[in-house]
């Protein structure tokens, strides 16, 4: 036996799985993973190998739930040793088990990425054995994909908490972005749904990713052709309405994940009810679908719109307004603030402004500096007028002769209607988007 | 009151950059007092207006590229690069709206003319080039290729704005040792890659799809996807209105996992 452990033969197995069969099983568990984007890393084609990567990320297709389908997004193996009491594939669950070969994962990507199916792989893994023979192969895998594939496209992978160092710091060689899951909000959630879990082996490695990321700058500072360690930067999941947390608490958690882990993205994923546990919601409660589009958001608004948690909430006021939309909200509150001057206003302020997105703001900005813009000239540059005008004056006047009045303007807005990512037929807030861009606040 | 004068070019981008140059020449020659008073048109108009001059244009590459060299020295590669787009767009107010912004660009010695959108020609230019930015966008997206036989891949594309050569581009870029080709129906042109060396546009190829042969893996990689597809759906998240509104229709005839 051992000439054939060390060769790469494989012994005759009743059991194998086809390429069609592995593929079903670990992409349907991996589909919980909420982060798909492709973004943050430009990287331009070298003229010889496959691939390149555009900063803003790149969506394929969108599944028949609206999200965009961006990576492959595969699990490894969904063996696992945990038994996080909300996941599939935990270990107490008896459920058809499967495991790609780092070889099958490369031919797939590969096959995927030059027929334009897809953007590059995300990849993730239940915990084979133990961290860090579950991190050594993802590592085998893109070290392969890289070197032997010769693969230039996105990859994004996980770091498994609990997994040697060295090992992690490795695959932040080959990964343009890697995440580690929070998982839950806070330290007592996790204890009581992820026995196996911790919250400090879970910070662990997001802080050594962080310092990697900190000294790999610094390396590409001194030699330019240091390999770089993920470039798109680092971002994390936390599960939605398992368990109690305020949306205020949610909120802080991630702020602080943005200002001292620096985090590019934090995500957020409604509860799915998959197993029936005492300590979880039974499984045919709805998804909290609503809450998790108020909570992107809201983190929409702390990344790019210059707001901090305290000023969307309180510990008087934990949780979002079902009916608006953050932003609106907080303007409604702060009507003293308004109206704006769109010909005067300074970028913070007009980034306030209901119905004015990062994008009108930076046209306004700077069309004003060459002419006078009147109400006709923004809804060009895409400002939604119907929400904008209560709050805004062109010239000193406002568009129509409205009231600066919480429930006049509160009243008109909600029968304007927020264009949600619902259903058409579905008035029950049910359905919502994943789908990366909120769009206009 | 002064005559006005149309100048009708041919619908592509030498057509319109020649237009310019054209645009230039005339008021020139003619001592005509401003821009305003010339025009330019990718068709005859259906109702010839009154004191009004039309003028054909012939395309000449040459003319055309000195243009593309002063609008790129003059008005920078971004500003160049969202001109080109906003003359690929099929809208028939994209001729005057790229040539009078660019009047205004060089009058400014304004690199960022197109951030001037209190004026109403850089504002049809905005439309022009974001359409057909757009456009551009989603083929990068949604463009499916199928391996052929000998190694070729082949996508089908079907384009409202002449948007082929800014997909070319995408792709020559990520997949340089590959050999494709993708065919715009609508405009019935294909942009071929050959490995490693520059892509270019054809027109008028003898083309039979239903003569291709495909790789003995392409059906299986299909199939693949159209699963991966499948199993990555949420059931509990259900939502084909909004699966809609992202990847509206008329993209999904030509994209594999939407295949029956
Ligand atoms: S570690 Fe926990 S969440 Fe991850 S696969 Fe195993 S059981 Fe599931």
């Amino acid at each position: 036996m051992q000439l054939l452990e060390s060769t790469s033969v494989e012994l005759y197995n009743p059991q194998r799985k086809s390429i069609m069969e592995k593929l079903s099983i670990l992409t349907d568990a991996a589909k919980y993973d909420v982060a798909c984007t492709s973004s943050g890393v430009e990287r331009a084609g070298n003229g010889r190998d496959m691939g390149n990567c555009k900063a803003a990320g790149i969506c394929h297709s969108f599944s028949s739930d609206g999200r965009c389908i961006s990576l492959l997004k595969i699990l490894m193996s969904n063996e696992c040793v945990y038994d996080c009491k909300y996941c599939a594939n935990r270990r107490s669950n008896d459920i058809e088990r499967a495991t790609f070969t780092p070889d099958e994962i490369c031919e797939l990507t590969i096959n995927f990425y030059k027929r334009n199916y897809i953007e590059g792989l995300f990849l993730s893994s239940g915990i084979v054995n133990n961290p860090s023979y579950t991190m050594e192969l993802l590592y085998v895998t893109l070290y392969k994909l890289r070197h032997e594939y010769r693969f230039r496209g996105y990859i994004h992978v996980k770091g498994i908490p609990g997994a040697d160092a060295a090992l992690i710091r490795q695959t932040g060689y080959l990964a343009d972005r890697m995440s580690v899951n929070l998982e839950l909000p806070t330290a007592e959630s996790l204890e009581r749904l992820a026995p196996n879990k911790h919250r400090k082996t879970i910070l662990t490695p997001m802080r050594q990713i962080q310092n990697g990321i900190e000294q790999g700058k610094n390396e590409l500072a001194l030699y330019k052709n240091a390999p770089t360690f993920v470039p798109a930067g680092q971002s994390t999941q936390m599960i939605i309405g398992a368990t109690p947390e305020s949306d205020y608490q949610i909120m802080s958690v991630a702020e602080g994940l943005y200002d001292k882990f620096g985090l590019k993205r934090v995500f957020y994923s409604a509860y799915v009810g998959i197993n029936e546990d005492k300590e979880l919601p039974a499984p045919q409660t709805a998804s909290p679908l609503l809450r998790e589009h108020r909570l992107y958001q809201a983190d929409w608004l702390l990344r790019f719109y210059r707001f901090r948690v305290d000023e969307l909430l309180s510990e008087k006021r934990p949780n979002f307004n079902i009916l608006l939309d953050p932003k609106c909200d907080w303007a409604l509150r702060h009507l003293e603030q308004f109206p704006v001057e769109i010909n005067k206003a300074d970028y913070s302020m007009l980034l306030r402004v209901p119905g004015v997105g990062v994008k009108s703001a930076q046209r306004i900005c700077k069309a004003r500096r060459s002419g006078v813009l009147c109400f006709d000239d923004l809804k060009k540059m895409g400002v939604v007028l119907k929400r904008a005008l209560y709050f805004i004056t062109c010239g000193g006047r406002m568009m129509y002769n409205t009231k600066l009045d919480e429930d006049y303007i509160t009243r008109n807005l909600l029968s304007a209607q927020e264009k949600l990512p619902f259903d058409k037929d579905g008035i029950t807030y049910k359905q919502l988007s994943l789908f990366d861009c909120v769009g206009q606040l | 009151m002064a005559n006005e004068t149309v100048l009708i070019c041919e619908d592509s981008l030498d057509g319109v950059f020649t237009g310019i140059y054209e645009a230039y020449r005339f008021k020139k020659d003619n001592a005509v007092e401003s821009h305003d008073l010339i025009h330019l048109a990718v068709k005859e108009p259906s109702a010839q207006r009154l004191f009004t001059d039309y003028i054909n244009i012939e395309t000449s590459p040459e003319k055309a590229a000195k243009v593309s060299r002063t609008l790129k020295k003059s008005l920078g590669e971004t500003t160049y690069h969202n001109l080109c787009l906003a003359a690929s767009a099929t809208f028939e107010e994209k001729a005057d709206a790229v040539y009078h912004t660019v009047v205004l660009g060089l009058k400014e010695h304004d690199a960022n003319v197109l951030d001037r959108l209190y004026d109403s020609y850089v504002q049809s230019a905005f439309k022009c080039y974001r359409a057909a930015g757009n456009e551009a966008n989603h083929f990068i997206e949604f463009t499916r290729f199928s391996e052929l036989d000998n190694g070729i891949l082949y996508a089908k594309i079907s384009a409202k704005h002449h948007v082929l050569p800014f997909v070319m581009y995408h792709f020559a870029d990520r997949l340089p040792a590959n050999n494709f080709v993708i065919y715009d129906e609508a405009a019935q042109t294909f942009g071929l890659h050959p490995s490693f060396k520059a892509w270019y546009l054809a027109q008028g190829m003898n083309f039979d799809e239903n003569s291709i042969n495909y790789s003995d893996t392409e059906k299986e990689y299909q199939e693949l996807f159209k699963r991966f597809c499948s199993s990555i759906a949420i059931e509990e998240r259900k939502n084909l209105s909004l699966q809609q509104s992202l990847l509206p229709l008329r993209f999904r005839p030509n994209m594999t996992e939407f295949h029956v």
